[in-house]
């Protein structure tokens, strides 16, 4: 039986007929379309773009037109915006059933509301962004570049998963370019400055402080490419062939240069300064003894990097007194980090004591330095936060020619493991089968986020990646083939206490569990990487905004099992997971025991993993500091240590004072902001978003624990 | 005590068929693709890097580790006198296809 109508009533599609009749040539309507233009109405457009970008037929698009041509009609608006139209049209796709064509359709924009508040408000996602207008720039580009890449980059079941936050794809606001890199200073030692579209360029400097301009001005370049760090490998030992002209005064200076430059510079996107890494030796790695030295003018010195030993030496000291020193308030720099590798050969070559004393003062005094462990015949290159790439044979090859030197990792992607074990609910199979296909479903994204960057890279020195495709030694920059597929892990330590009743910390059957977990992902990763022919590695994800975000999302769609483990204060929003297999930040341990005991994690996370020491207002002396550094390399499995001081820095008289306060102890000044470790790297607390405020907040500090 | 060996490796598979490991209360774990539960007892003794070098290796009660292959056999050759087990003669030496590096963790 069909529908009933009244008498008087007109069918929709009368009413379509009757006034496409009235007025099917012109509606007085102006449209703003996106081309900064006001066009005159033209159902036509509307036509066009449906055949354009969607595959529905001319048929469909014609009918659609008109529906939409009536509804703007009957409204009687004089002007209408482009986005409206094709919400409208989105609209009645989706009325037709045809959700294909509306998501191919979909306009990607950002709410007037948003926008107004983006440009008053501080996005604190990432703490090393600031607050100003090229930061809004940032973030209004980085949220429709996130909306392309679920819609277009990624299929529907990934997309769904980032979004319900079973797991997190990273920086998808850099959807267009890969994640970090770690490369050698002997590319711009030997090619120069020499850069695509670059207005001008440069020969091989001849002097250290060109060789510093060129490494600045390219490691503003490759940020601008990559969506973390930018890392340098054994910076002391390829600058020494520069400094044989330059006296202690003269290193000092360039050392200084080269932290100023890099701490102060806010270049990089957003206005944020470059995320760079210097990775330092005391000794000259092995791989390098040998290899050819590359100096001034970009010619061969005639020696070996074996023979720069003493000079790369004077550099490395030189850095770390400009580190103790800190910047003109006193307060630490937070970029360039400096990253020591500790190797056997470190406790084999003249002066290492001195040095670790050195070092040890400078952790102790500011916090900056980073202890790398390379044990037996480990070598690696480590950026970011606790990111290393561990040379293999090929790299070790390359060694001979350093400038081939450079690692990249494509893409992160975290896996919320708190969310597997409310979903297993004490099941053991079902948490492994689950934490698998998490696994499986992180590879099909790397391999998604392959195809579109590896699309991006085919367009050459003519596309948007020209930079990435240079090939001045005879192949591309990015060395797409070699990349690494990160794979992180947030919250360890809440999936052992849903799954077991207990913490990491409680007992030695919590980290056994917790050890199981992390091997299954190891080896699943090892699985996928031979079948699908990438290198899928582990990572401990830094995870700033991640741990907060999933413990979020969790509170929201898991409450009842959530609130019992997420970490944090609820009342004040201050929630957030354990990072990664870290312990929790909280739990009182002596710094010995937390090292071995987060260490013994470390050998399965292949891509990188650390250990924080928060100090808070605690000033070790350096020489505990150095005998535990010494126990921590021979005794433990740790890959990385770092300890942390807390500050704070008056905005009045402009001190720097030890600790966290309320005010200024020397003026008494309420404007005051705390400096410490965020993650990995230092930072201002006013940056910090709310669930790293909370952990902040539970950090066990290591007050008395050194020097007693 | 446990004997941390894999699937193709031969020096691990040497001890196995010398000593009749069950007998003399000598656990063995497979690494390899598939047992997460290995890997992890592994990661608890810190010895992935080690096995990553070599295999096999055996923890001893007290959690210290044999590495080297002969002190391995020295230390099962007293055990299995001492619970009374009989032991299978094999031949001297490294047996072939360790140097391409099976006999390791990869």
């Amino acid at each position: 039986m069909g529908v009933v109508m009244p008498l008087n009533a007109e069918t929709a599609q009368a009413k379509i007929q009757r006034v496409v009749n009235e007025d099917s040539t012109d509606i007085a309507l102006f449209v703003r379309s996106s081309q900064d233009d006001m066009l005159g109405w033209n159902r036509q457009r509307i036509v066009d773009a449906l055949l354009r970008e969607t595959f529905i037929d001319r048929d469909t698009a014609e009918k659609i037109s008109k529906d939409i041509e009536v509804t703007i009609q009957a409204g009687k608006v004089k002007t209408i915006t482009g986005p409206l139209i094709r919400e409208m049209v989105n609209a009645k796709l989706l009325e037709m059933g045809l959700e294909e064509a509306r998501r191919m359709h979909t306009r990607l924009g950002v709410p007037l509301y948003d926008v107004d508040q983006l440009l008053v408000q501080h996005n604190k996602e990432n703490a090393n962004v600031p607050h100003g207008p090229e930061a809004t720039n940032l973030t209004l580009a980085e949220g429709i570049k996130k909306e392309y890449a679920l819609l277009h980059v990624f299929t529907p079941d990934v997309a769904d998963a980032h979004l319900s936050g079973d797991l997190h794809l990273h920086d998808l606001g850099f959807i267009d370019r890969p994640y970090c890199s770690g490369q050698s200073l002997e590319y711009i030692k030997k090619f120069g400055l020499n850069l695509p579209h670059a207005l001008s360029m440069a020969k091989p400097a001849k002097h250290a402080e060109v060789l510093l301009a060129h490494m600045v001005k390219f490691a503003a370049s490759l940020q601008s490419h990559f969506a973390g760090a930018i890392g340098w490998d054994a910076i002391n030992l390829f600058y020494a062939p520069y400094l044989e002209e330059l006296d202690d005064n003269g290193v000092k200076q360039l050392a200084q240069m080269m932290i100023y430059e890099f701490s102060q510079q806010a270049v990089a996107r957003g206005g944020q300064a470059i995320f760079s890494d210097v990775n330092i030796y005391w000794e000259v790695p092995k791989h390098f003894e040998d290899v050819p030295a590359i100096g001034p003018g970009g010619e061969y010195t005639g020696k070996t990097y074996r023979e720069y030993e003493k000079q790369a030496q004077r550099f490395a000291w030189a850095l770390f007194e400009v580190y103790k020193e800190g910047d003109a308030a006193g307060r630490p720099f937070f970029f360039p980090k400096p990253l020591v590798h500790i190797t056997e050969k470190f406790f084999k070559t003249d002066g290492h004591m001195d040095f670790l004393h050195h070092i040890c003062e400078v952790a102790s005094v500011k916090g900056n330095t980073y202890f790398v462990f390379d044990r037996g015949d480990t070598a690696k290159i480590s950026e970011c936060c606790r990111l290393s790439f561990k040379l293999e044979a090929s790299d070790i090859e390359d060694a001979k020619k350093p400038w081939k030197m450079r690692y990249s990792a494509l893409q992160n992607i975290t896996i919320n493991l708190p969310r597997l074990a409310f979903k297993a609910q004490g099941d053991d199979t079902k948490l492994f089968q689950l934490l698998t296909e998490k696994l499986q479903l992180a590879a099909k994204a790397h391999s998604q986020k392959k195809k579109f960057i590896e699309r991006l890279m085919s367009l050459g020195k003519g596309g948007p990646l020209s930079l990435l495709a240079m090939d001045l030694d005879g192949e591309p920059y990015l060395k797409l083939h070699k990349c690494s597929f990160l794979i992180g892990m947030v919250g360890l330590n809440e999936l052992i206490r849903v799954h077991l009743g207990q913490e990491l910390h409680d007992s030695d059957a919590s980290i056994k569990f917790g050890l199981k977990v992390i091997a299954h992902m190891n080896i699943v990763c090892n699985k996928l990487a031979e079948s699908m022919g990438m290198k899928f590695v582990l990572e401990q994800t830094p995870a700033e905004s991640t741990a907060f975000r999933f413990a979020k999302l969790d509170l929201a769609h898991f409450n009842e099992a959530a609130e019992k483990v997420v970490q944090g204060n609820r009342e004040k929003g201050e929630v957030y997971y354990s990072n990664s297999t870290l312990f929790n930040v909280g739990a009182t341990m002596s710094p010995i025991a937390r090292v071995e005991k987060e260490g013994l994690f470390h050998p399965l996370i292949e891509a990188g993993s650390i250990t924080h020491i928060w100090l808070g207002e605690a000033q070790p002396d350096k020489e505990a500091l150095a005998s535990f550094v010494i126990n921590v390399f021979k005794y433990t499995q740790n890959d990385q240590i770092a300890f942390s001081p807390e500050f704070t820095a008056c905005l009045a008289c402009g001190k720097t004072s030890r600790g966290l306060s309320e005010t200024c102890p020397y003026c008494e000044s309420k404007e005051v902001d705390g400096i410490t470790r965020i993650t990995g790297y230092f930072t201002k607390i006013s940056s910090w978003n709310k669930g790293k405020l909370g952990e902040l907040h539970d950090r066990y500090r290591n007050i008395d624990r050194f020097n007693n | 005590m446990t004997l941390f060996t894999k699937d193709d490796c031969v020096l691990c598979e040497q001890l196995k068929k010398q000593f009749d490991l069950s007998a003399m209360e000598v656990q063995v774990e497979v690494l390899g693709n598939n047992d997460a539960g290995a890997l992890a007892h592994l990661a608890w003794h810190g010895l992935v890097e080690r096995a990553r070098k070599a295999l096999p290796i055996l923890v001893l009660d007290d959690s210290s580790a044999l590495h080297e292959f002969g002190h391995i056999e020295s230390h099962l050759l007293d055990r299995a006198a001492r619970y009374g087990c009989g032991v299978a003669v094999r031949h001297a030496g490294k047996q072939a296809g360790c140097e391409s590096g099976s006999c390791a963790l990869q």
